[in-house]
C-alpha cells in the first residue's frame, strides 16, 4: 500500500471539487482497500463518502430509489425491495458474505473492479490496470471469464451481482459533480472494453454515483436472480440470470432478462425478453429464447462450457418464474 | 487408572483461550525491539536472478535491511528425513540466484512495522534470465523417474500368485476387466492460521515462536540452517491453527527469519501472505493413477493393479505413496501390483498433506471398485465383503484389531443404503437427480517413541507435559483426559503442557500419531510418579504414612491410603514440605510392530443432489463410521471425523490449485479462487465409532483419527454423482461443466441445446 492523504467531506459538493486528479472515494472499502493493499490501485489521496447524505430507500410512483450509500445487507432484506423486486434482493443476498454485505455500499457495488485474477497480481500484464501492457487471461487461466463483449484487450467479468439485476429491471444511476447532474441508464453506464478496457464506466473524475433509480414495473413482484457457482455460497458467479416474467394465463405478456458472470459488463438481453413476448409459457418458448442470449459469443480455452451453461441458466429461471418445474 | 473420561464427550481445555483470543499463536507474539519480515519472492517459475534493485526499498522510513542473494545471509542446507529430521526444502534460499519456482524466496525486507516492510518489498525490482518451466504433465513427462523406494518398500511391489508370471497376465484371465485413469490437481493445505515465526536471540540463545507441527524436528532442522548447535535453540508453539500436513516441515523463512534477527540484534517476526502459503509450505503432489482392476463374473479379484505417476519439484522428492499405501493392502486379490513414478515440475517442495498416499489412492481405487460394481451388477458394499483381506497381503500377519465389514454394515443401516436405486440416474426430485455413493476409508496406525513427564503438585494439582503438538486437534485434552484417567483425578486438577521443545520429547505431529505414541507414555509417567509419591511419604517423618509398608499402601483416586488413613496427595507432599513428585518415563512400539499390520478402517456415505439443468452438486447428507480403536474424546474425535470430511468434500467438488503451464504461476493462490467449503456446502454428517479397543497398538487402544475422515470421502461422493447422473467423472475436481451436458434423464428439449 501506498502512503496516500485521507479526508471525510460532508457534503456532495465539497467531495466532488476536484482535487487531485487521481483521488479515489471510498465507501465501504471492501473493493478499494483490497486493491489498495495489492497494489492495483494506488490512489494519493482518499476521499471518505460516508458522512455524505446520499441514503434512503424509498418506493414511489415511479418505482425505486436507493441512496449510494445504503448497504447491501439493508438493501436486500429493506421490505419494499424484497417485496416489489425479488430479484434484487436476491442477487444481494447471493453476493459475497454476510460480513462484506455489512459494510459495502450500493453505489461501491456497481463500481466494484473485476476478479480477473492478472487484474490483481501486479506482477503480471493487464491491460484494464496498465493499458498497452497486455492480457495474460486471453492465452492463459480463463475459466471464470467472459464470453460476451469481450475484445483483444480484455476478456474480464464484470463481477457485480446486484448490477445484472439493475440493468434487466432498466434502473438507472444518478451521477453528480459539484452542480451538475446527470442521469444514465446503467446499461448506458457501463462501456464495453474494445481498445479501452481501462474504461470501464462514464464516470468522470470526481463525479460520483449519488443514488439508484429503478423503473416501477409491478410484475417485477415475479422475478427471480439464479447464480450459479461451484460452492453454495460466498463465490462470484459462474453465470447468472436476472429474470422477471409477466404472465397471463400461459402466454408471457413481458419479460426481463439479463445475464452475469458472461459479460465484461452486465449483459441484458432485449433479445430474449422479446423472443418470450407474446410465446406461449412453455419449455420451448424458453429454450428458443434462451439461444439468442449467446449470439456473438467468443469461448475462450477454458470457458467455452459458458455457452451452454447460460442459457441452461436463463431456462431454469424461466422454469421456475413460469411454474413449468 | 479409570476410565472415568476416556471415551465421554469433553469440552476442549484450551476452548475457552481460543474464543477468547487469548490463545497466543506464533504470530500474535509481541515483544520489546520487535521488527516485522517482508518475504520477496520470485515472479518467474525457471531462470536466475540477473539483478536486483532495492535501492528505493533501503531508503524507506522505517527499513532495517533488505536481504538478497547478493546481500545475502548464511544458511545452511536442511536436514531430510533420513537424518532425523525434515526440512520442507533441503536448499536455503538467498544462497545463489538459480530459481527453481514461482513465488521462491529471493529476499527478505525487515522493516520497523509491517506495512513498511510490505511497501518496502513492493520497491524491490528484480531481473531474471528466464527460461520455460515444467508446469504440466505433457512437458513434465520426460524428466519421468522412479523413486528409490516407497515408504521403505521397492517403487513397484508385485505380489503375484504361483505360476503367474506377471499383474498384466493376471488380467488377460480375468473375465471382467476395469480400467480406468483418475486424476487430481495439485491442492494445498491452506489451514486458516498461516504460517508464522517470531526469533528472538539472547547472545547465542534462540527463542522461536514458530508455527509448527513438531517442536523437537523443527528444532533439528532450525539449527542445521542456521548452523549451530541444537541446544541453543528453544521452540516453542503451544497453538497451532491448523495444520494438515504443511506444518510438518520446517520451511525456510523460519530459519531465514532467525537469521536475519540474529543479524540485525532485533527480534523479528515474519508472517506469510496467504498467497505466500501457496509456494513456500507445501501441497500435495498433482496425481494420474490408472487402476485395473480384474475379477471373476462373482466379484472375487483376481488382479488388482494401481499404477501412480505423482509430481514432485526440482528441489525435493516427496512420494506421494497413493497405491502402496491403499492397492496393496486393502483387498484380499489373488494378484497384486502397485508402482509409483514421479514427475518433476517447476513448484515449491510437495510434502504430506491430510491422509499423504491415502486420500488420493483411496479416490482411485474405491471409485474404481464402484465401477467395476456396476459393472457386475453386484452392491458396492458386497464386492467390498467378498474382498476383504483377513490378512495383510503379502505379508500375511494379521491385523492388530480390523472391523471393516462391521463398519459396512453398521454404515449400510445408519445411512438407509438399501434405499439406494443402483441404476444411475432413477431417483428424481424436481429438476435435481439425487444420488447415493460409498468408500471404505483406510489410514495407517502409527506410533513412535514418545516421553511424557508427570508432576504431582503441592497445590493437588498435576503438571502432563510432553513436547507433543495440538494442531486444533485436541492435544491439549487428551494430555488431560488420560492424565486425569491415570491419575485418578479430575480433569480441572490436571495441567497439561505442550508445544515447547524443552519438555519431553515426542514425535512430529503427523499421521495421526500423537495420541497413539503420547498416550502410552502419560500413562507410564503417571504410574512411575504414583510410585515415587509413595516412596517419599513412607519415607518422611512428618508423613501420616510414616514408616509403613510400601505394600500397605496405595494410591487411589488422588489420595494415599493406607493403615486405615487417607489422605489427598496435595496435603501430603504439603506436609512433608515437598513442592512435587515428578516422573518422565518413554513409551515406544515394541515386538508387535512385526507380527501384526495396523490400520484404522471406516465405511462413508453420502447422499447428493445434481441439478439436471446446471450440474452443481450439492450434498445432502454424510454417514462415517470409523473403525479407529478406543475413542478417547468423543466430541473432539467427532470433530475430527468432520473435518477430514469437509476436506474430502473440497477435494472432491471445489478445491484444486491452478497452475498456469506457461508461467508456473498458481492463477488461484487467494481465498477467493482457491475454493474449500463454506458451512453451506457441509450437509448433516453422522459419524459412528465402532469402539473397540486396539490393545496390541498401544495399551489405550486407541488409533490415530486426525486423517481416515478424508480418504473415502472424495471416491463416494464421486460414486454418489454417478448413481446420480450417469457421469463418471475421474478428473477431480467434479465442478459443473464435466457433468453437463448430463447424460441421463435429459429433457428432450435440452439436448436440442447442443
Ligand atoms: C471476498 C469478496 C467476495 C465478493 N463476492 C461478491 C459477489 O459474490 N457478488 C458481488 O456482486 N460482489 C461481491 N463482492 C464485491 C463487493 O460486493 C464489493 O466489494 C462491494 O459492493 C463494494 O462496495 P464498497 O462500498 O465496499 O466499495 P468501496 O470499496 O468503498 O469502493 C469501490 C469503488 O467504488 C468507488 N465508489 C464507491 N462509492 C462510490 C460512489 N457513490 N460514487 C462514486 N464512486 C464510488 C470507489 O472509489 C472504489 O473505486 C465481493 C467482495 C469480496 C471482497
Amino acid at each position: 500500500m501506498r502512503p496516500f492523504t485521507y479526508e471525510s467531506p460532508s457534503s456532495v459538493l465539497e467531495a466532488t471539487n476536484p482535487g487531485h486528479p487521481d483521488s479515489a472515494f471510498i465507501a465501504g472499502g471492501t473493493t478499494i482497500v483490497d486493491l489498495m493493499k495489492l497494489e492495483v490501485m494506488k490512489p494519493p489521496k482518499v476521499v471518505d463518502l460516508n458522512a455524505l447524505p446520499m441514503r434512503g430507500i424509498e418506493m414511489s410512483p415511479d418505482g425505486l430509489r436507493i441512496g449510494a450509500l445504503e448497504k447491501m445487507s439493508d438493501t436486500a432484506v429493506h421490505p419494499e425491495v424484497a417485496a416489489n423486486y425479488p430479484v434484487i434482493s436476491e442477487a444481494l443476498l447471493k453476493s459475497a458474505s454476510a460480513q462484506i454485505r455489512n459494510m459495502a455500499s450500493i453505489g461501491g457495488n456497481l463500481l466494484q473492479r473485476t476478479r480477473c485474477g492478472y487484474f490483481r497480481d501486479v506482477n503480471t500484464p493487464c491491460n484494464k490496470r496498465e493499458p498497452g501492457s497486455g492480457c495474460p487471461a486471453i492465452g492463459g487461466e480463463n475459466r471464470m471469464h467472459a464470453i460476451l463483449g469481450t475484445s483483444s484487450s480484455c476478456v474480464a467479468t464484470h463481477a457485480s451481482d446486484l448490477a445484472v439485476a439493475l440493468v434487466a429491471l432498466e434502473a438507472s444511476v444518478r451521477l453528480q459533480s459539484g452542480a451538475s447532474e446527470r442521469l444514465l441508464t446503467l446499461d448506458d453506464f457501463y462501456l464495453l472494453p474494445d481498445g479501452t478496457p481501462h474504461q470501464e464506466n462514464q464516470l468522470l473524475p470526481g463525479e460520483l454515483i449519488t443514488e439508484i433509480r429503478v423503473p416501477r414495473l409491478p410484475w417485477a413482484t415475479r422475478s427471480t436472480y439464479l447464480k450459479i457457482r461451484d460452492r453454495e455460497s460466498y463465490e462470484f458467479s459462474l453465470t447468472s440470470a436476472a429474470v422477471a416474467l409477466d404472465v397471463n394465463g400461459d402466454q408471457i405478456r413481458d419479460a426481463r432478462v439479463a445475464v452475469g458472470g458472461v459479460g465484461t459488463k452486465p449483459w441484458n438481453l432485449p433479445e430474449v425478453r422479446e423472443a418470450l413476448t407474446g410465446k406461449p409459457l412453455t419449455l420451448e418458448t424458453f429454450v428458443a429464447a434462451a439461444k439468442l442470449a449467446v449470439a456473438g459469443a467468443v469461448p475462450l480455452k477454458h470457458n467455452a462450457f459458458k455457452i451452454d451453461l447460460v442459457q441452461r441458466t436463463i431456462i431454469r429461471a424461466l422454469i421456475k418464474l413460469g411454474g413449468l418445474a | 487408572m479409570t476410565t472415568k473420561n476416556i471415551g465421554k464427550p469433553q469440552d476442549r481445555v484450551d476452548g475457552k483461550l481460543k474464543v477468547t483470543g487469548r490463545a497466543m499463536y506464533p504470530g500474535d507474539r509481541r515483544m520489546e525491539n520487535l521488527a516485522y519480515g517482508y518475504l520477496l519472492t520470485s515472479t518467474v517459475a525457471k531462470g536466475s536472478i540477473r539483478a536486483m534493485d532495492t535501492s528505493g526499498a533501503e531508503r524507506t522510513r522505517g527499513v532495517l535491511a533488505v536481504y538478497t542473494p547478493f546481500n545475502p545471509l548464511k544458511l545452511y542446507r536442511g536436514l531430510d528425513s533420513s537424518e532425523g529430521a525434515n526440512s520442507g526444502e533441503i536448499q536455503p534460499p538467498l544462497q545463489d540466484a538459480r530459481i527453481l519456482n514461482y513465488g521462491q524466496i529471493i529476499g527478505l525486507v525487515v522493516a520497523e512495522s509491517f506495512e513498511q516492510a510490505r511497501d518496502a518489498a513492493a520497491l524491490v525490482t528484480t531481473q531474471y534470465d528466464e527460461d520455460n518451466p515444467v508446469a504440466s504433465w505433457e512437458t513434465g513427462m520426460e524428466n519421468a523417474f522412479t523413486p528409490e523406494a516407497v515408504g521403505g518398500e521397492s517403487a513397484t511391489i508385485k505380489i503375484l500368485s504361483e505360476g503367474v508370471s506377471s499383474i498384466d497376465d493376471a488380467i488377460k484371465d480375468s473375465p471382467v476387466v476395469l480400467d480406468a485413469t483418475y486424476r487430481e490437481p495439485i491442492y494445498h493445505h491452506n489451514p486458516m492460521e498461516p504460517h508464522a515465526t517470531t526469533a528472538v536471540w539472547q547472545g547465542d540463545r534462540l527463542t522461536i515462536y514458530d508455527a509448527t507441527q513438531g517442536v523437537v524436528a523443527q528444532r533439528l532442522d532450525l539449527a542445521a540452517v542456521l548452523g549451530i548447535d541444537e541446544d541453543m535453540v528453544r521452540v516453542l508453539c503451544p497453538f497451532v491453527g491448523g495444520g494438515f500436513g504443511c506444518k510438518g516441515s520446517m520451511w525456510m523463512f523460519s530459519p531465514l527469519t532467525a537469521a536475519a534477527a540474529r543479524a540485525l540484534g532485533r527480534s523479528v517476526k515474519t508472517i506469510l501472505t496467504r498467497e505466500q502459503m501457496f509456494t513456500l509450505v507445501g501441497h500435495r503432489p498433482a496425481l494420474i493413477q490408472r487402476l485395473t482392476l480384474g475379477a471373476k463374473p462373482d466379484g472375487t479379484l483376481q488382479a488388482v493393479k494401481h499404477d501412480v505417476r505423482s509430481t514432485v519439484s526440482f528441489s525435493k522428492v516427496f512420494v506421494e505413496a497413493a497405491a502402496h499405501r491403499t492397492s496393496r493392502l486393502l483387498y484380499k486379490s489373488t494378484n497384486i501390483q502397485v508402482s509409483q513414478t514421479l514427475v518433476p515440475w517447476n513448484v515449491g517442495g510437495p510434502t504430506f498433506m491430510r491422509a499423504p498416499g491415502c486420500a488420493p489412492g483411496m479416490f482411485a481405487l474405491e471409485c474404481a471398485m464402484d465401477e467395476l460394481a456396476a459393472k457386475l451388477r453386484i452392491d458396492p458394499i458386497e464386492l467390498r465383503i467378498k474382498n476383504n483381506a483377513e490378512v495383510f497381503p503379502g505379508k500375511n500377519v494379521p491385523w492388530s484389531s480390523k472391523n471393516l465389514v462391521e463398519c459396512y454394515q453398521l454404515g449400510a443401516q445408519k445411512f438407509g443404503w438399501s434405499k439406494r436405486n443402483p441404476e444411475p440416474g432413477a431417483i428424481r426430485d424436481g429438476d435435481w437427480l439425487v444420488g447415493m455413493g460409498m468408500a471404505s476409508a483406510l489410514y495407517p496406525a502409527h506410533r513412535s517413541q514418545a516421553s511424557v513427564k508427570v508432576r504431582l503438585q503441592a497445590d493437588g494439582t498435576a503438571e502432563v507435559s510432553s513436547a507433543t503438538q495440538d494442531l486444533g486437534t485436541g492435544t491439549w485434552t487428551v494430555l488431560a483426559i488420560v492424565g486425569a484417567d491415570s491419575l485418578e483425578l479430575p480433569i480441572e486438577k490436571i495441567r497439561p503442557e505442550l508445544g515447547d521443545s524443552a519438555l519431553p520429547h515426542a514425535p512430529t505431529s503427523g499421521g495421526s500419531t500423537s495420541v497413539a505414541s503420547v498416550t502410552p507414555a502419560i500413562q507410564r509417567a503417571a504410574e512411575s510418579a504414583k510410585r515415587k509419591l509413595i516412596q517419599f511419604v513412607l519415607r518422611d517423618k512428618r508423613s501420616p504414612f510414616f514408616g509403613m509398608r510400601a505394600e500397605d499402601v496405595v494410591y487411589r483416586d488422588g489420595k494415599i491410603e493406607g493403615g486405615g488413613k487417607s489422605a489427598d496427595f496435595g496435603s501430603v507432599l504439603t506436609a512433608i514440605g515437598r513442592g512435587a513428585v515428578e516422573a518422565v518415563e518413554m513409551a515406544e512400539p515394541g515386538e508387535e510392530e512385526q507380527k501384526y499390520a495396523f490400520h484404522s478402517f471406516g465405511a462413508q456415505f453420502c447422499e447428493l443432489r445434481v441439478n439436471r439443468w446446471t450440474g452443481e452438486v450439492r450434498l445432502q447428507r454424510i454417514t462415517s463410521v470409523m473403525d479407529i480403536g478406543t475413542v478417547v474424546n468423543l466430541k473432539a474425535a467427532r470433530s475430527q471425523i468432520i473435518g477430514g470430511i469437509v476436506f474430502g468434500i473440497g477435494m472432491a467438488l471445489l478445491e484444486g490449485s491452478v497452475l498456469e503451464e506457461k508461467t508456473g504461476r498458481y492463477g488461484n493462490a487467494n481465498f477467493a479462487d482457491y475454493l474449500v467449503a463454506t458451512n453451506a456446502d457441509v450437509p448433516y454428517v453422522d459419524v459412528y465409532f465402532i469402539d473397540k479397543p486396539d490393545t496390541i497398538f498401544n495399551p489405550l487402544g486407541a488409533r490415530g483419527i486426525g486423517e481416515i475422515g478424508i480418504t473415502g470421502m472424495p471416491a463416494a461422493i464421486a460414486n454418489a454423482v454417478y448413481n446420480a447422473t450417469g457421469n463418471r467423472v475421474r478428473d477431480f475436481p467434479i465442478l459443473p461443466e464435466k457433468l453437463l451436458p448430463l447424460g441421463l434423464n435429459q429433457p428432450a428439449i435440452s439436448m436440442a441445446l447442443r
